[in-house]
């Protein structure tokens, strides 16, 4: 048995994390649902704020995340980190030895992506665990 | 199969884990040497001041002495921020720090003017960007017209809030990319208005150029006396403004039982010698006539004499890209703070609502363009004077509260300050002289500004513009606060707390507090 970790923010990563359930029900693993909460924008004055502000909308977009992992047999395991999505990612698979990164495309626009580089993009690029794109 | 729902958290909750956050997106030396000086945006801050501060009577050739005594205040004042962000890094910063220190009340008009500065200054940034896009592309007819250049600052405001709220971000390196471009840019400047000073084909340059006098360091011969001192370091308190919160904060904990980061240390070395350099390199090059009649947009009308056509546009483009950096510093702040306050039960809930998707603190930074926009388009509308006007006015709100700071640190670390030298010095001393030093220049300020015609545009309300608004949406803030007395029983219940006994001599990362929850 392995685990399947997948990036959730509740947005337009639903796609994704009813792969990965999918997936883990046939495999037998289990789920890790990611979130990571770096604040974006500059650092500084109050950044904590938001930081905490951002964990307690993670913390109950996860709850709910497991909820549904529960409701189709699944075990899960929610896992929030204060660090980028990408970066959250591919340091988490790598240290539980995934067996893959679960992850929505954001629906983030082509040209969004390639101008400022989407999580899915630059999660591609350092993961060095086998990554699987769902679009939503 | 059994199914378990087992939320977990691979990390410590509360700022212990921030910090490791933090740790682990390696912020490299550059990187924090960028942001604390990034922060101050120096090439904006020299466009909106620098003719401001010659143009004060009595200082003219003096205004390099004014740029390193306007240090002082804001270097003791660094020393709060850093004390105050070891007892408690989770909140909005001064807004926090005094609410928990000198209680709610004053907390939150702290809070109140950290906003207001906010917004007046936005309308200054607004105004020099508007001007500055037209002058890039030559355009003076345009940079000349008040309705074009409106249309441009507003457009320029929503812009920014857009990409506060949508939260894009350049990476470290384009930052760096960026700043190193805006430093160079006036440094060259510098030296080329020096060199053709001294060395220059056309005896006496094409401006009235003056030779770099010993004099324009001594603040003993300043004709103005202490009037014109204080008027000087209330614009120059502007300048650095940013700088503290920027670099203290930013400072990994960690580190800090090594004394003050090495990036730390070298961004304020760094930004004093910018302005000063840019300083004499301008007043030598054009004299201070010149300075006085060019001062809505100094390094615009420097430019094109120094640099000559196209590389002038080097230095429109340098403002530029330092404008941007600083209306993305005051945005995100401010939204910050209020986001804080809305947490803290001082401000209405839905401002501390984050966006689902971005992340951000929404609601709080559209708020904050929304206000920010009605009030550029309206001082910018009114008279080109009193936006000049705004500018010291600013000088008031920055003073009151980094002076309440300073007063805050002392008061918050009172029992502590007996313990060691370095307690009594750096966390007494040190931020109480700073609070000491503001309240002076915020008193002496407000009585020679409170005259009708001590005003670039007259009088408002019967006191001198810059008072007006100065200290006139402070007492605005008194209402507000009066009004929320009565909407946030919770909030204004609160004590005072002073530092856990012993807090200073623990080893530095946790926290004296824990971090405030919404209810």
């Amino acid at each position: 048995m392995s685990e399947i970790v997948v990036g959730y923010d509740g947005s337009d990563s639903k796609a994704a994390l009813e792969q990965a359930i999918g997936l883990a029900k046939e495999l037998g693993d289990s789920v890790v649902i990611v979130f990571g909460y770096a604040a974006r924008g500059y650092e500084g004055g109050a950044m904590t704020a938001q930081r905490d502000a951002i964990k307690e909308h993670a913390e109950k977009v996860t709850a709910d995340a497991a909820e549904t992992a529960r409701a189709a047999g699944v075990d899960s395991e929610v896992v929030l980190v204060p660090e980028k999505g990408a970066e959250a990612l591919s340091d988490l698979a790598a240290q539980r030895q995934a067996r893959m990164i679960v992850v929505g495309t954001h629906g983030e626009s082509t040209l969004r992506g390639v101008i400022l580089g989407s999580t899915t993009h630059r999660l591609v690029h350092i993961a060095e665990t086998p990554v699987l794109i769902v679009r939503p | 199969m059994e199914s378990a729902a087992v939320p977990a958290e691979t990390l410590p909750t509360g700022a212990g884990a921030g910090e490791k956050g933090l740790k682990s997106n390696a912020i490299g030396y550059a990187s924090n040497l960028v942001i604390g000086v990034a922060s101050t945006a120096p090439g904006y801050s020299l466009a909106a001041t620098l003719g401001f501060v010659v143009a004060v009577g009595g200082i003219g050739f003096h205004a390099p002495i004014i740029m390193i005594l306007s240090f002082i205040p804001m270097l003791l004042i660094a020393s709060a921020y850093n004390y105050l962000n070891r007892a408690d890094p989770d909140a909005g910063t001064s807004f926090a720090w005094v609410t928990r220190a000198m209680g709610p009340r004053l907390g939150w008009l702290t809070g109140w003017a950290i906003v207001a500065a906010d917004v007046v200054v936005m309308a200054a940034l607004a105004y020099i960007a508007g001007t500055y896009s037209f002058l890039l592309f030559d355009w003076q007819s345009a940079a000349d017209s008040l309705l074009a250049v409106s249309i441009a600052a507003g457009i320029w405001i929503v812009v920014m809030t857009a990409i506060c709220t949508i939260g894009i971000e350049l990476s470290a390196r384009t930052q760096v990319f960026l700043l190193g471009a805006e430093i160079l840019t006036l440094a060259l400047f510098a030296a080329v208005a020096l060199y053709k000073v001294y060395f220059g084909t056309q005896p006496g340059a094409p401006l009235n150029s003056v030779y770099i006098h010993a004099d324009w360091f001594n603040p003993f011969t300043l004709h103005g006396g202490s009037t014109a001192l204080v008027e000087g370091i209330l614009l120059g308190v502007f300048i650095y403004w940013g700088w503290d919160s920027g670099v203290c904060v930013n400072e990994e904990s960690e580190n800090s039982a090594t004394g003050p980061g090495k990036a730390a240390i070298m961004s304020t070395i760094l930004l004093v010698l910018i302005y000063v350099v840019v300083t004499v390199a301008a007043q030598s090059y054009a004299g201070v006539d010149f300075l006085r009649s060019n001062k809505n947009d100094v390094l615009s009308a420097l430019g094109g004499s120094v640099f000559g056509s196209p590389l002038d546009k080097l230095l429109i483009i340098a403002v530029l890209t330092s404008a941007s950096a600083s209306t993305q510093t005051t945005i995100l702040p401010t939204a910050r703070t209020t986001l804080s306050m809305a947490r803290w039960g001082a401000m209405p809930k839905a401002l501390g609502s984050i966006h689902p998707r971005y992340l951000t603190p929404h609601v709080s930074t559209i708020l904050m363009g929304a206000v920010s926009l009605i009030w550029t388009l309206i001082i910018i509308n009114v008279s080109q004077n009193v936006l000049s006007d705004s500018i010291t006015g600013l000088g008031f709100q920055i003073a009151f509260y980094y002076g309440l700071t300073g007063f805050a640190c002392a008061f918050y670390y009172r029992r502590e300050l007996t313990r060691s030298f370095k307690n009594f010095f750096m966390a007494g001393v040190v931020p109480f002289l700073g609070g000491a030093m503001l309240t002076y220049i915020f008193v002496k300020a407000f009585i020679d500004n409170k005259p009708v015609d001590s005003a670039y545009s007259g009088g408002f309300l019967g006191v001198g513009a810059a008072v007006a608004i100065g200290v006139g949406l402070l007492l605005f803030g008194v209402v507000l606060l009066v009004i929320a007395n009565i909407a946030y029983p919770k909030f204004f219940k609160r004590k005072l707390e002073t530092a856990p006994p012993g807090f200073l001599e623990r080893p530095p990362g946790e926290p004296a507090t824990t971090t405030v929850t919404p209810e």
